[in-house]
């Protein structure tokens, strides 16, 4: 009894994780970009994408915001747009991870269609009547006289000048302020380590002491404030990447905000 | 006597390790559990963003010069037997008639928000409207941001169930009161109605 029971569990799990896989099966995510501008279909002339690209990493180091705009030549998947580009979106975790304040433009050239994913964050700013706007007002008369390059460009502008304003940052992008804090957790790890070395070659001869002094050792914990040097490294890191303006996203979410629209 | 002694370690040893274990799939239920709690209230969210735009929304087109009452009376109706369904907000429902209840209200809501923007193609004056056409896309936004939610409340209920059934926490899942929570049926008409993309000739 408890047995078929348990084999139709089972079979019941089975299927719908076959079910499951074989319907993600039918489109693919594209890995996640190492810059803001992605041009994958080569519309966007070098220098403009560049331009693009910089523009969109100080905003992020000016507000914590990041924009991420992909152009695709196609769509790799046989499910809605609007569907499909906020499991590209989500997975490619464009935002701050407390602040969830991302945003992606998709353009799909061969279907020609495009769609605005807003993170949970910037809802409120934009808003899914803005992105309406500014697609069907701001992109989609450029893109119908195939300029492409001016209708990204003057989407990202109208994408930045609604969502300024709303956080404020911290003068790194994502992967710039992610170097500075590695270097003062390693930083702290060696202060550790030395401390613990010290501790044990004084507490060797009275240990006693040592374990009786343990609000001591809290104390000693507590005023390591010695996380200060990665603030340095933090620095060092930042200023070094500064030039290549790489993305990386920082953890955000979406909930299918936004708007799409076609040309 | 030593042998007694060490079968009798060996036995308290392997009660620690099982009790440990239990407490470990307990707890991991327990966050399942929040899980599928706070998403549960998450889509009570976006339902709730959606029935909020249809006063608005009436307000907007009934401005509209001898709009069609019958499709307007239709949305306040359903809005209205939305908020009928008795369903508790703060906890995902174990029972899976009652998620179909509510499923179904939501989805007549669906239909008749659907039936009133086909018919408002028939009043080109209310269309160019900025405040409706800023009605229409954020209903759109709130179909895509249901769709979503629904999903991943499917996802996240899917991860709690299996793991309920999962041996041997199976054994013990009942006696704390753990339940299988429901799922949103996937049928077509209620989680995407193809009506509901709101593809008017004026967008293409």
């Amino acid at each position: 009894m408890t047995v078929s029971s348990f084999w139709r569990n089972f079979l019941c799990c089975a299927a719908f994780f076959l079910t499951a896989s074989s319907l993600l099966r039918s489109e693919t995510i594209p890995p996640r970009p190492s810059r803001y501008f992605n041009d994958y279909a080569g519309v966007v002339s070098a220098t403009r994408a560049a331009q693009l690209n910089h523009k969109l990493a100080e905003y992020e180091r000016e507000s914590s915001n990041q924009i991420v705009v992909a152009v695709f030549p196609t769509m790799t998947s046989e499910s809605s747009i609007e569907d499909y580009t906020v499991r590209v979106a989500q997975a490619w975790a464009v935002g701050q991870k407390d602040k969830k304040n991302g945003a992606v433009l998709f353009v799909f050239l061969k279907e020609h269609r495009m769609y605005i994913q807003v993170g949970y964050g910037l809802e409120p700013v934009l808003t899914d009547a803005t992105c309406s706007s500014i697609i069907n007002r701001v992109i989609k008369p450029r893109f119908r006289a195939n300029d492409f390059g001016g209708g990204l460009s003057a989407g990202v502008d109208a994408m930045i000048s609604a969502s300024r304003g709303e956080y404020k940052g911290s003068g790194f992008t994502h992967g710039e302020g992610r170097k500075g804090r590695f270097s003062s957790i390693g930083s702290t790890i060696v202060f550790f380590v030395l401390f613990l070395v010290f501790s044990g070659l004084f507490g060797r001869s009275r240990q006693r002491r040592v374990w009786g002094g343990s609000r001591h050792m809290g104390g000693w914990g507590r005023s390591g404030g010695f996380g200060g040097f990665g603030g340095f490294g933090g620095g060092g890191g930042g200023g070094s990447s500064r030039s290549n303006d790489t993305f990386s996203g920082g953890g955000g979410s979406f909930g299918g905000g936004g708007a799409g629209g076609s040309w | 006597m030593k042998t007694v002694l060490i079968t009798l370690g060996v036995i308290a040893a392997l009660v620690a390790v099982l009790a440990l274990y239990a407490a470990g799939s307990y707890n991991g239920l327990v966050n399942k559990q929040q899980a599928v709690d706070a998403q549960w209230a998450q889509v009570q969210n976006v339902y709730q963003r959606r029935a909020d735009l249809i006063p608005n929304l009436v307000s907007t087109v009934s401005g509209a010069a001898n709009f069609e009452k019958s499709t307007l009376t239709e949305v306040t109706a359903a809005r209205a037997s939305v908020g009928q369904v008795k369903i508790d907000p703060s906890k995902a429902p174990s029972d899976a008639a009652q998620l179909a209840e509510f499923d179904r209200a939501q989805g007549r809501l669906s239909s008749a928000l659907s039936r009133l923007l086909v018919v408002s193609e028939r009043y080109p004056d209310l269309k160019a409207t900025a405040n409706f056409q800023s009605l229409q896309s954020q209903l759109e936004g709130t179909e895509n941001r249901i769709s979503v939610e629904r999903g991943r409340f499917n996802d996240v209920v899917q991860a709690y169930n299996s793991a309920l059934r999962r041996f041997p926490t199976v054994l013990f899942a009942g006696m704390f009161g753990f339940q299988q929570r429901a799922y949103f049926a996937a049928t077509p008409g209620a989680e995407r109605p193809p009506e509901v993309k709101f593809d008017f000739g004026g967008k293409k």
